[in-house]
């Protein structure tokens, strides 16, 4: 009697499931975009990062990012590729993906999104074309006003302590003049005549 | 009576999932279908955009529960061509635990199921209090986006926002908006997120406040050796001093303190014989010439 209780429970458990994983099984991309640079600068490294998440239930097949968003006349390419493909994401899980860019001229920029395209489940012909976040307008700062604020200086120093040589020199002779003058007397004969 | 009574039991064995299998989807669906109805009525209201097809899904029913407290704010809600989702991806996991003081992210995927353009107009983020989802606690800056999605594609956004370190340990309504319309000019708002999270304080085990708290110990201390040697060495002197300082005039002239002249001073006091100091600068213009 029991047992059979149990066998019921089971069947019922089962037969549920079924109805309920009665839906299509897709695979849902979701792909962010980041820049993660707090400076940009001309002619300086700029990090990009891509990162997908399969929020679906179904693996995703020959996902391929393609960003058109850094075109060569604005940018080179310092190392990663703008357009690459992963065979296979699986459910829940991610992959992110790196570019580093440098940008050739200063002046506002846009990042704009890039585009990830796949098949939703292993036996589907169609292609979903998703886009990632966009991180939007940045300012490229000019290397000269960056250097000017982060650079160490080295130069400026140096010419510097050039300039600041005159004026330490001439009153540190003048003291060493009136030094040497009244050191010649010596000093232990003078306490112990007195 | 028992044999007969398992073969019945066998017999509503195979029949029952055969029929929750064949009917199955929908019998949950009308389940649920109910349940936004039911909050229909509560409403009352002159809702255009009613749930259809998609009203199945969980998403959507918490969308439904949503729109009671958005309604005086938007009349408006999710489109049934739009699919959205929500991913919190800092920290990693559903979203209901957040950091106080720390950046969370999240992305917010929406899907064009229909035939027109979407345009994704903004994400706003707010805290609300948790009894009482009309109670705004803070409001967060509502990033505007304006991206279109073009039919059968997606798109996804993201925001970011740090929960204030004052709320640490306290249960918050976080409801996070994504306001969108169509190619008509429909606009629409739903309901992304809308759960009560809890913002939690991460430990760490050095803070700038501990840091310093041990700086400043360490500070007290040193400052209290400083001011016990100082008062224990300038007790043993008064007591030495004590016996000297007192006043006898010039009657006793030798009872003059010269601990502390050097001793060949001393010395040279004890040679040379005493004399008046009109003498003795005489005596030394006598020699300086």
């Amino acid at each position: 009697m029991k047992v059979l209780s149990y066998l019921i429970l089971a069947l019922a458990f089962v037969g549920c499931v079924l109805s309920e994983g009665e839906g299509e099984e897709r695979a849902r991309l979701l792909a962010a975009k980041r820049v993660h640079n707090l400076y940009l600068v001309e002619g300086r490294d700029i990090v990009v990062q891509y990162s997908v998440h399969n929020v679906g239930q179904a693996a995703a097949i020959n996902v391929q990012l393609t960003d058109a968003g850094f075109s060569t006349e604005d940018f080179d390419i310092a190392g990663g590729q703008l357009q690459v493909k992963f065979d296979r994401i699986a459910p829940n899980a991610n992959v992110s993906h790196t570019v580093v860019v440098k940008p050739k001229k200063y002046g506002y920029f846009n990042f704009t999104a890039a585009e990830v395209s796949y098949q939703p489940s292993e036996d589907s012909a169609e292609i979903q074309i998703g886009y990632t976040s966009e991180p939007g307008e940045g300012g490229i700062i000019a290397f000269r006003d960056y250097d000017r604020k982060f650079s160490p200086h080295v130069f400026d120093w140096l010419i510097f302590a050039l300039l600041m040589i005159p004026a330490l020199l001439v009153p540190y002779m003048m003291w060493y003049n009136i030094k040497s003058k009244y050191a010649t007397v010596p000093r232990g004969k003078k306490g112990r005549s007195d | 009576m028992f044999p007969g009574m398992k073969k019945l039991l066998l017999l509503l064995l195979l029949v029952l999932p055969l029929i929750i299998t064949t009917s199955g989807g929908k019998m949950t669906a009308w389940a649920q279908e109910d349940e936004v109805e039911g909050e229909e009525d509560d409403l009352s209201d002159d809702e255009v955009n009613v749930d259809d097809g998609t009203g199945a899904e969980i998403d959507t029913a918490e969308g439904g529960e949503e729109e009671e407290e958005e309604e005086e704010e938007a009349t408006a809600k999710g489109s049934p061509d739009a699919d959205t989702v929500i991913l919190f991806t800092k920290p990693v996991g559903s979203g209901t635990e957040l950091p106080a003081g720390k950046l969370v992210e999240f992305l917010v995927g929406f899907t064009n199921n229909g035939d027109k353009d979407f345009i994704l107009d903004a994400i706003d983020a707010s805290f609300r209090y948790p009894m009482d989802f009309n109670f705004y606690i803070q409001n967060f800056t509502a990033i505007p986006y304006n991206r279109a999605v073009k039919p059968r594609q997606e798109a996804t956004v993201m925001y970011s926002f740090y929960p204030a370190e004052a709320f640490a340990a306290r249960p918050l309504g976080l409801t996070v908006n994504l306001a969108y319309h169509d190619a008509d000019g429909n606009a629409f708002l739903e309901a992304v997120f809308n759960q009560t999270v809890s913002i939690v304080e991460l430990d760490e085990g050095m803070d700038g406040e501990t840091f310093f708290l041990y700086v400043f110990m360490l500070a007290f201390s040193v400052l209290l050796l400083v001011a016990g040697h100082h008062f224990l060495s300038s007790f043993g002197h008064r007591k030495g001093g004590k016996k000297v300082v007192v006043e006898m005039g010039t009657t006793k002239r030798d009872d003059v303190d010269y601990d502390w002249l050097p001793k060949e001073v001393l010395n040279e006091i004890k040679k040379t014989p005493r004399q008046s100091p009109r003498q003795r600068k005489v005596n030394r213009d006598a020699s300086s010439k």
